[in-house]
């Protein structure tokens, strides 16, 4: 009777629902305790020209005031080392830290920061996409992965669509924002309680910033309240700041956020403006895709390679792509740099080409459905990725028959076609997508962990891993596989703070895999102590039942108990095992170490199988749409998905909705919106709006299929980040939705479908409808940053008789385009491709940065 | 005069000096109690994840303090402490039966309602105040009872949740067995606080510190005569508003002057003035207990309060409040101006009625002497024969502020409009009717045309700004189509589309 696959509660849950549960900010105070914030840039590009601390220094409850000069080195990063923690003289974005403040109260901080005296040189920051490849800015080189032959494919095309999606950010709003105490210990040792996904990039930082020892710095986490990526690396400067003090002053220090300076100063999920030229045939199938990927990755590149690079591997989603060019770049802007969320880029690539389906099926007037089902990838043969990994056992096919089936899909696409020719009032729409997300960290050497197995003399354990617990159940998962291993009560083993001096070199808790890999780690320990374990008990049994020699093979855990398989009335319990253990003298802990197998990808050709396996799914929403408001109000989804055999189904089943809702607020209703300054304007709960309790769909059906991951711990699939591309779908409904009053064009809108995203929609097709023109919305160069537009259009080389190579160069699509906020009028921009040559970035980058320029 | 706030907190009294007065509740709970369940995220009101259960004096409708306490949740990060004289506070640590997790408590850790933890004190406060006023009705009593789904949801559209989307707290709530819910009262007997209650309620409470004074008079002159004596005396109802400037934007009143202890104002009643309802509000009368009243008595009004703020907003925050703020994009006060509502204010030399039209002067700017307060709202209610639609356009259906508000008030004669108001809100700097579109529509016939040719005449006359909440263009096509959008829902023929 394994607890494998049981229903057991979060692990912290009773502390959760009493207010017992422990945050950073709920640790009491000592008594010396110095509180710490900063002052930052009020300007997203700017330069000090001077900087006065002098009148600062004397506010009464002032500790001490840093700057860059406090500390040993000042650059970092968790890729490429560009980001400067403290600005020494240029500002790259608003709210960049410049001087850290110590002081015994937040009235003495709050008034440090008013008697600070900084002037500063305002210089003309870049805030879009088209601005940064206007100036040609970038964190990174080029990435690419290209395969077949695109340039043929085109050439004997039967239609294309070329189309820019332009994809809106998002913030994490975890609840409990960034937050760090640090406590200084003798010498130069320093402990760290840092709300971070990521303790070892934590000690690392902070031992390099302040130029300790790795070994001087400990940092601990408890739990976090709510990370999903913004902790993965942006914990680290709260961190640095509060250390310095701690080391400066030997007094504790402790650093909290308001939600507020958050939201206003942390990076977010990328936007993304994503150009694209796709040839089909009159079926619906693909027969080339030529993509060109921008990320806005604000001021430093943080994690923006790994994240670009994860949209480039997931621009297939679940469909195969015969002929492919899809390069990326990431777009310097001032804005705080972007970083990990739930998904790590994955979904920018994904929903560029479910956007696409929906097009397709548009213009050629078929189900979208159809034409999904028919590019998705095979079973036996159109199964393999456009960076050349096989799938092995691909569910997906199976999985959007039994969903299109289950979820009626073809009854309520009639149903939706009649409702919409009857409503004056309402449009519904329908759509359907799909999900495939390759699980492991994509650079290699990541995938590792290590974990720490302790049995007590009682027969209890404790566990300790470097993976970190935001709410997912990681630490519920573990207690549940080292339980399973010694077959003994959950509640025997505790899953111990998470400490970079019990699990060191970890692993960021990321990309979905912190079960698999500090799970499978934490079983490696356990193996490992059941050897020992097996020899002291097969002699135990062999000493007492003659007739059986020891042999530990045949030992059994089962049930609490410890027997021989050969003679299973004589049993020892486990803490009767473990006793006799330490009385022989064997060593009852151990460290387990795990690698995933089998993995590589090689950037430099763009291919590998830097996957261990996929974790897939589909989901098919309906929405409803008031065409006076654009009110949108979801109001059935359904989801089916393959996640292998779950470790506890009701942790998995949380992953699933909480991410599917965190998807659609990214889609639908969180609406970053800034100033043509580059402050954010929605940067609390009021004016940023992250889906409600009525905001869940009233019918949300969940499922999963029977699979068995045979690569991975007890076959389960990792579920993390899977489920947030599910709410393409909801996003999808609505582009359906408009294409039932888009005329002859295909809809096309921008993320999130806002209501005012989707009246301007409705405002432009029926203004269109009368022969009246429409200027995108706000049409008055204003207060606020105004965005890129997307568009598409669609042509069929057949018809026209035009080959592509005689299609004329400058016939191209008009693309209203807007620059740094000044307006939408003046840019008529050409879109990529041409011509029906391949796509190269740099060409297609030097056009933009032309018209850009104007 | 008394120099200290009477508060119990989980049942233990406490006795709150000037000097911890000045400070939300949530921080008194946090720093000075060092109780941290309660948690601060937003410090607005805006998240839920503060909230705290607040036992008063029963004042419930048009009723003087009764001998019990009655409990409503609020979010204790935008209550200041001086507002909370004579309350207990029942927090997240208070919730347990006998030192074991309660029915909620065990249904939320059973139905994996927590992840991440950080808002699931505010949720399961919120869910036992809802378990706690649920217990006490008739058909619970003794026997297996679940809240309904819409309870449930209703209860908690002020907490927000990033993790669970939601799913597993709506089956969690749905699975309370209200039955072996206890309710507050018997939690907490409450005999031993109604006595000190109202001994301390006669005496009305002064706190100084530093140049800052907070006042809660305990009779209407005490209350005029302060505000008249006073300079830049911020007055204080609910403080969802308030409260949120003094957190965020550095508003620091030298006066604060709170209602909570003034007798009289609590009344909600309808009156008959020849042949037409008039609702009279009573200034502390709050946004819940009248979306309670309006839930049969004006189902449009209704639709409204339903998604104002949140519960915890509701139950501090009150109609009187909501006018005196005086935003343009207040929910309530569309239909106030749509329905010729007079504001019934009272100042050291009597009270005299103020006509909604000429309440406000500019944005933020009211017609009241410095010596007044808002003590009455008289609302005339709709005839059955009047078409009346409001509307709230926001980001998010609940717990969102309008970018655009609308309220339109139609009276035919055969199908020829007799009487039209049309108000709107959020674009200009107070909430206006609008003449224009009024004139255009009186006299003709209650047709699409009518309608669509009146939302142009509303898209040339308003001049919306752009702002976080949406663009000029956004409320532009919004006061267009709004005029349609009433017509399809009010036009017989047409309904059966609008109702979809």
């Amino acid at each position: 009777m394994s607890i494998i696959g049981k229903n057991i509660p979060h692990d912290s849950a009773p502390g959760h629902v009493s207010g017992e549960s422990v945050y950073i900010d709920d640790i009491a105070p000592s008594r010396n305790e110095l509180l710490v914030d900063y002052f930052g840039s009020p300007f997203a590009h700017g330069r000090i020209k001077s900087l006065d601390l002098s009148d600062a220094l004397k506010v009464p409850g002032v500790a001490a005031l840093y700057t860059y000069k406090d500390l040993h080195h000042n650059v970092f990063g968790p890729i490429t080392q560009d980001e400067i923690l403290l600005v020494e003289d240029v500002a790259e974005f608003i709210g960049q830290p410049i001087v850290v403040i110590a002081a015994e109260s937040r009235a003495a901080i709050k008034a440090a920061k008013a008697a600070i005296k900084l002037d500063m040189e305002e210089l003309k920051p870049v805030l879009t996409v088209a601005g940064a490849i206007a100036a040609g800015q970038y964190l990174d080189k080029t990435y690419k992965i290209e395969r077949g032959n695109v340039a043929a494919a085109f050439a004997s095309a039967d239609h294309i669509i070329e189309g820019r999606f332009v994809i809106a950010g998002a913030d994490h709003f975890y609840l409990e924002s960034q937050a760090c105490l640090v406590y200084p210990g003798e010498y130069n040792q320093l402990t760290i309680h840092s709300s971070t996904q990521n303790p070892s990039e934590v000690q690392h930082v902070v031992a390099h910033l302040l130029g300790l020892q790795l070994n001087e710095v400990v940092c601990l986490i408890k739990r976090m309240g709510g990370g999903f990526g913004g902790k993965e690396c942006q914990a680290t400067h709260p961190a640095v700041m509060a250390a310095l003090v701690a080391l400066k002053t030997k007094r504790p220090a402790r650093i909290v956020y308001t939600k507020d300076d958050d939201m206003k100063y942390t990076g977010k999920r990328h936007p993304y403006q994503n150009d694209y030229k796709v040839a089909f045939d009159s079926e619906g199938v693909i027969t080339a895709l030529e993509a060109s990927l921008y990320a806005d990755g604000g001021a430093y590149n943080d994690l923006s390679t790994a994240v670009l690079g994860r949209s480039l591997t997931h621009i297939d989603n679940a469909y195969y792509l015969p002929n492919l060019l899809a390069v990326g770049k990431i777009c310097k802007t001032n804005f705080p740099p972007n970083t990990a969320f739930r998904g790590f880029g994955g979904p920018q690539g994904a929903i560029t080409i479910e956007n696409i389906m929906e097009e397709i099926a548009v213009y050629l007037g078929q189900d979208a459905y159809e034409v999904r089902r028919k590019n998705c990838y095979g079973v036996s043969d159109r199964n393999v990725t456009h960076y050349g990994q096989l799938l092995v056992n691909n569910t997906l096919p199976q999985i959007f028959d039994e969903l299109s089936q289950s979820c009626n899909y073809a009854e309520r696409v009639t149903a939706v076609k009649k409702f919409n020719a009857e409503s004056k009032t309402h449009l519904k729409g329908l759509s359907f997508t799909g999900l495939k997300f390759g699980i492991s960290f994509t650079n290699k050497f990541l995938n590792q962990a290590n974990a720490l197995v302790n049995i007590y003399l009682d027969g209890t354990i404790q566990v300790s891993t470097g993976a970190t617990e935001m709410g997912q159940g990681v630490n519920t998962n573990i207690k549940m596989l080292v339980a399973d291993e010694f077959a003994i009560a959950p509640e025997h083993v505790i899953v111990m703070t998470t400490s970079t001096e019990k699990n060191n070199n970890t692993s960021a808790t990321a990309a979905s895999s912190a079960t698999d890999l500090n799970g499978s780690a934490a079983v490696n320990a356990c193996l490992k102590i059941k050897e020992r374990l097996n020899v002291v008990a097969s002699n135990y049994f062999a000493g007492r039942e003659i007739g059986i020699g020891a042999y530990s093979d045949s030992i059994v855990y089962e049930g609490g108990f410890v027997f021989d398989e050969r003679r299973p009335h004589v049993k020892l319990t486990f803490p009767e095992l473990v006793n006799l253990a330490y009385r022989e003298r064997v060593s009852l802990g151990e460290r387990g170490h795990y690698i995933t197998p089998s993995i590589g990808f090689d950037w430099s050709v763009g291919q590998g199988s830097p996957f261990l396996y996929f974790t897939n799914g589909a989901s098919c929403s309906e929405v409803l749409i008031d065409r006076f408001t654009g009110e949108l109000k979801v109001e059935r989804v359904d989801i089916l998905m393959d996640i292998g055999k779950s470790i506890n189904p009701g942790l998995n089943r949380g992953q699933i909705t909480g991410a599917f809702i965190q998807g659609m607020g990214w889609l639908t209703t969180e609406d970053l919106r800034y100033a043509a300054s580059g402050a954010l304007l929605s940067y609390s709960p009021t004016t940023y709006k992250i889906p409600n309790i009525y905001d869940t769909p009233p019918v949300f059906n969940v499922d999963t299929i029977d699979n068995d991951c045979t690569v991975n711990v007890k076959g389960s699939k990792a579920v993390g980040e899977p489920p947030l591309l599910l709410a393409f779908s909801v996003f999808f409904a609505v582009k359906n939705a408009l294409s039932y009053v888009s005329g002859k064009e295909i809809a096309t809108l921008v993320t999130p479908a806002s209501g005012e995203e989707i009246l301007s929609r409705l405002t432009e097709y029926k203004l269109k409808a009368a022969g009246l023109p429409f200027t995108p919305w706000p049409a008055e160069a204003g207060s606020v940053l105004q965005r890129a537009m997307s568009r598409a259009k669609g042509y069929s080389l057949i018809q026209d008789s035009v080959s592509a190579a005689t299609l004329a160069e400058g016939d191209t699509i008009k693309i209203p385009v807007t620059v740094n906020g000044n307006g939408a009028g003046n840019g008529e921009e050409p879109l990529n491709g041409t011509n029906g040559s391949a796509l190269k970035a740099s060409e297609d980058e030097q056009e933009l940065a032309t018209e850009a320029a104007i | 005069m008394r120099d200290y706030i009477l508060l119990y907190v989980n049942g233990r009294e406490q006795r709150i000096s000037a000097a911890q007065a000045f400070q939300p509740a949530s921080d008194y709970l946090r720093l000075d109690l060092g109780q941290c369940g309660t948690k601060v995220v937003c410090a607005e009101g805006d998240c839920g994840a503060c909230s705290v259960m607040v036992g008063r004096l029963a004042t419930e409708a048009g009723l003087e303090p009764g001998n019990e306490l009655t409990y409503v949740p609020i979010n204790s990060c935008i209550q200041y402490l001086y507002q909370l004289d004579c309350t207990h506070l029942i927090t997240v640590e208070g919730l347990k039966f006998d030192g074991q997790l309660n029915p909620v408590q065990q249904s939320m850790v059973d139905s994996n309602g927590a992840q991440c933890g950080y808002c699931t004190p505010g949720f399961v406060v919120a869910m036992c105040g809802l378990a706690n006023d649920l217990q006490s009705q008739q058909q619970c009593q003794g026997k297996t009872c679940y809240p309904s789904e819409k309870q449930v949801k209703d209860s908690l559209t002020g907490n927000l949740c990033r993790c669970t989307g939601y799913e597993a707290i709506i089956n969690a709530g749905m699975a309370v067995d209200l039955g072996r819910y206890k309710s507050f009262s018997e939690l907490y007997p409450d005999k031993e606080m109604v006595a000190n209650f109202k001994a301390h309620a006669q005496n009305e409470l002064m706190l100084k510190l530093g140049g800052r004074t907070a006042f809660n008079p305990t009779s209407l002159s005490s209350a005029c005569k302060f505000l008249n004596e006073q300079e830049k005396v911020v007055i204080v109802s609910g403080g969802t508003d308030v409260s949120v400037n003094m957190n965020k934007r550095d508003l620091v009143p030298a006066n604060v002057m709170s209602t909570a202890a003034l007798p009289g104002l609590s009344e909600l009643k309808v009156l008959d003035e020849s042949g037409r309802k008039v609702l009279s509000v009573g200034a502390k009368v709050t946004l819940r207990q009248l979306e309670n009243l309006m839930k049969d008595l004006v189902p449009e009004f209704h639709k409204i309060l339903w998604v104002y703020g949140s519960p915890q907003i509701r139950h501090a925050g009150t109609l009187a409040g909501n006018i005196a703020n005086g935003s343009p994009i207040a929910d309530s006060t569309p239909f106030l101006f749509l329905m010729e509502a007079e504001i019934e204010v009272t100042g050291c030399g009597g009270v005299r009625k103020i006509p909604m039209a000429e309440f406000y002067k500019g944005y933020k700017q009211l017609s009241l002497h410095k010596d007044e307060l808002i003590t009455r709202i008289l609302l005339p209610l709709p005839h059955a024969n009047e078409l009346v639609k409001l509307y709230k356009i926001s980001r998010r259906q609940h717990l969102d502020i309008s970018a655009f508000t609308a309220a339109i008030r139609i009276s035919l004669k055969g199908n020829i409009i007799e009487r039209a108001f049309v108000v709107f809100g959020g674009v200009g700097p107070v909430v206006m009717r609008c003449a224009a579109v009024e004139a255009a529509l009186l006299g003709t016939t209650h047709e699409l045309v009518t309608y669509e040719a009146a939302g142009k005449i509303a898209k040339e006359v308003i001049t919306p700004i752009t702002d976080v909440r949406g663009s000029r263009d956004f409320r532009l096509a919004l006061a267009e189509n709004i005029l349609s959008k009433f017509y399809f829902e009010t036009a017989s023929n047409e309904r059966e589309f609008a109702c979809r």
